[in-house]
């Protein structure tokens, strides 16, 4: 593993101002790298210790109470249980990683040939780009921009560009800045997720995604 | 019941003894020094972040019932008590976000990285303890301005180009001083190894 998010995303990812769609790709690297979990560790113990350290705000003069009279009332009741209906979920081909379990996972969609993409709905945020990437052995994905940051973990295969080339395990972050046309690698298809920062991209990105198929 | 009136400082250990008494004893006089010391902490979190006084006062009610729900689940080898209920507290804030935008949203408590794995080994709880001094130890050693950056960018939604206005800064500033501070902490992280 050679590529990881940066320490401002780890640091946003445990502060909890992520957005939700790079939360959930961020989430499934740091499953797999004990070095980014650690980081991850050490900028929530910074939370707790700003936690600790505040200045405190006086809390109303029944408070705990309340709390108490609403902790007695839950243990009466028999359990919240609010089961959650389960998200119905395409096979993909792949395993996919635990982080995408409560995660609804839509059919392969062909957006352009030797590329196919499937929808990954997060359960507790619907409108979050969220994707898998299916792109073919050898296939040049367009080049393309974006206006916000992008994150793309790799769950399968390869691909490089410019910068280098990224494998499983490895989360390239790209942000408004970077112009990049990665290419997968010859030896295998690579099936990527990926999300990107704000909420009515989807559109412009996959615009310019699928333009240069449909000849636009 | 009544708040404990010294809740001006908690040990790391006493509150570690205060989570297990919840825990394995359901002992609400340990819940109540646990709220004494927390509550007033979160909604000053919670205020820090931009929420009104009575939202982030909400927050921290709810964040410290799921501190008595799942107080079994505390792992000691994963964090320390502040840093444990910080993470609730931040999961509660961006379930609370997230209602806001989507009202039928089912709220979700907790991340599965809260779930216990298996018997606390006590080399481990002690490495844990160790992380979080090294962290404390880190953020004093930061410059005030860096240490006021990270504050800053850490109580959440606040966007940078707010923090921007609040330093009389340039935007592009704020995002150079938060790399910056954030490479000067791994740095010292990093050495305190």
């Amino acid at each position: 593993m050679k590529h990881h998010p940066s320490d401002e995303t780890l640091f946003r990812f445990a502060s909890g101002s992520l957005e939700s769609g790079p939360r959930i790709v961020v989430g499934v690297h740091v499953g797999g790298c004990t070095a980014c979990a650690a980081r991850i560790s050490e900028f929530e113990a910074v939370g707790g210790a700003l936690l600790s350290g505040i200045e405190p705000e006086e809390m109303g003069e029944d408070a705990l109470d309340r709390l108490v009279a609403r902790i007695e009332a839950d243990s009466d009741s028999s359990g919240e249980a609010a089961l959650r209906s389960r998200p119905t979920r395409a096979d993909v081909g792949i395993r996919l990683p635990e982080a995408l379990d409560g995660c609804g996972i839509g059919p392969w969609r062909w957006i352009g040939p030797g590329v196919r993409w499937s929808r990954v709905t997060i359960p507790e945020d619907a409108s979050a780009n969220v994707m898998l990437l299916k792109v073919a052995a050898g296939r040049r994905l367009p080049e393309h921009t974006h206006s916000g940051c992008e994150y793309t973990q790799v769950l399968k295969g390869s691909f490089y560009d410019a910068r280098g080339r990224y494998g499983p395990g490895d989360l390239d972050e790209a942000d408004d800045e970077i112009q990049h046309q990665p290419v997968v690698d010859e030896t295998g298809e690579c099936i990527c997720l990926a999300a990107l920062e704000g909420r009515m991209r989807l559109r412009g990105f996959f615009g310019r995604l699928v333009q240069p198929f449909i000849g636009g | 019941m009544t708040m404990r009136a010294d809740a001006g400082t908690l040990s790391p250990e006493e509150a570690i003894r205060l989570i297990s008494a919840v825990a394995k004893g359901r002992d609400r006089a340990a819940f109540a020094a646990l709220f004494g010391f927390y509550a007033p902490r979160l909604k000053a979190f919670m205020m820090r972040s931009g929420m009104t006084a009575s939202a982030a006062e909400d927050v921290a009610q709810e964040t410290m019932l799921l501190v008595w729900k799942k107080a079994s689940y505390f792992d000691p080898r994963r964090a320390g008590v502040s840093t444990w209920i910080f993470t609730i507290a931040r999961n509660v804030r961006i379930d609370r976000l997230r209602r806001e935008s989507r009202p039928a949203t089912v709220a979700r408590a907790f991340d599965p990285s809260d779930e216990v794995d298996g018997p606390v080994s006590g080399e481990a709880a002690v490495m844990t303890a160790e992380r979080e001094e090294r962290v404390r130890s880190a953020i004093a050693m930061l410059s005030s301005e860096q240490a006021q950056i990270l504050r800053l960018s850490f109580f959440g939604d606040k966007p940078q180009s707010e923090i921007a206005g609040e330093l009389g800064i340039p935007l592009g500033t704020v995002k150079s001083r938060v790399r910056l501070a954030l490479g000067r902490l791994r740095l010292i992280l990093d050495d305190l190894k």
